[in-house]
């Protein structure tokens, strides 16, 4: 015999971490590109949704101003409803601990003072808003159908460092 | 070879250094397995908020915007409130439809940025596994439901124009953000700051 066992399973631990140094490596390589193509899609479905919301407020209050109007519902409809976007984090919040911001039921609040606002301008709400009332997936083809599949999915990139497993921010 | 040695001997070197590479390897391997599950892990979140943050919340608020405004023009026009005098209600209803459909059609994958790193990375690739570099299961499903779109639509639309048309791309989304502009000043009003 020309080694003894001691050697041998010290040789492979450091082979084994070898491996593991290059794998990991590579992993995170793979880890950043496919994070950031989820959090791209996901920023831009939740982002679409809620810009359209603020497009759509700012216009009309121009459109109001324009005509002097007097409607005061209209009026506080949309400041409520700019004041709830502003809100609404730019940024995953699950990477700032700053908050506990309520994601899901701020949606929920946006797509209902939208829905508001457009009942006070006689307006017919888009489809994508349909979310708000019954709680399920976007029935239409929007683009936006963000709430509930956002969540899921968002959701799971946080299960993965358990550390940020948490209830209330959802993605 | 060397004739000196006996080929027992010999044997029993190559037997020995095969059995050697062998180990070497199989824990280089497992180890290179672990390694790159736990990289990935470790990595993905960051990337998560990377992509949200620098490209995908920016891109859909300037896209939603745009819709927003649209939506809001049509359904003033469509309200019958008064309009600046000298304005013909149906002509710029007419196109504002055909900006709000045009909008209608961007979708993130046409105008979004390329991941430069993802494709540099996918081309060492190359020869291996490239098929799954980057994809995840989710964003595959959605490609082909795309693509299951554009292939309805060519089937749907027929002769008509809409089906064939190509992607929208930036260019595009300037272009309608310009129609956008002048729309809303023929209306007297200029789009609003978010």
């Amino acid at each position: 015999m020309d080694f003894d066992l001691e050697d041998l399973v010290h040789v492979e631990q450091t082979f084994y971490d070898e491996g593991y140094t290059d794998g990991f490596a590579h992993g995170r390589i793979h880890g950043l590109i496919e994070g950031r193509a989820l959090g791209r899609e996901k920023g831009y479905e939740m982002w679409e949704e809620l810009g359209f919301y603020e497009g759509f407020a700012l216009m009309w209050r121009a459109v109001l101003e324009q005509h002097g109007s007097k409607d005061d519902r209209a009026a506080s409809n949309i400041t409520h409803l700019i004041g709830l976007i502003a809100q609404f984090p730019r940024i995953n919040p699950s990477s700032t601990d700053s908050s506990d911001l309520d994601i899901p039921k701020l949606f929920r609040q946006i797509r209902s003072r939208y829905k508001a606002l457009c009942a006070t301008l006689g307006v017919r709400p888009t489809l994508r808003a349909a979310g708000a009332q019954d709680g399920l997936d976007d029935p239409g083809d929007s683009p936006a159908g963000a709430s509930a599949v956002a969540g899921q999915s968002v959701w799971k990139i946080d299960k993965q460092p358990p550390a940020r497993v948490t209830n209330d921010l959802s993605f | 070879m060397d004739t000196d040695d006996s080929p027992w001997e010999d044997n029993a070197t190559n037997v020995r250094d095969s059995e050697w590479s062998k180990i070497s390897s199989d824990f280089l391997n497992a180890g290179y397995r672990e390694g790159i599950t736990a990289g990935k892990e470790s990595a993905l979140q960051a990337g998560f908020d990377e992509g949200f943050a620098e490209t995908g919340a920016p891109i859909g608020r300037s896209i939603g915007l745009m819709r927003g405004y649209i939506s809001s023009i049509i359904a003033f026009l469509s309200s019958g409130r008064s309009l600046p005098s000298g304005v013909d209600a149906g002509q710029l209803l007419g196109e504002a439809r055909a900006i709000s459909g045009a909008l209608g059609d961007v979708r993130f994958s046409d105008i979004a940025p390329p991941d430069l790193e993802a494709e540099m990375h996918a081309r060492e690739h190359l020869g291996e596994d490239a098929a799954d570099v980057v994809t995840s299961e989710e964003l595959q499903e959605k490609k082909d439901m795309e693509s299951l779109e554009d292939l309805m639509n060519r089937m749907g639309a027929g002769s008509s124009s809409r089906g064939q048309e190509k992607r929208a791309t930036m260019d595009d989304v300037k272009s309608l953000q310009t129609r956008l502009s002048v729309l809303a000043q023929t209306l007297g009003l200029s789009l609003p700051l978010p």
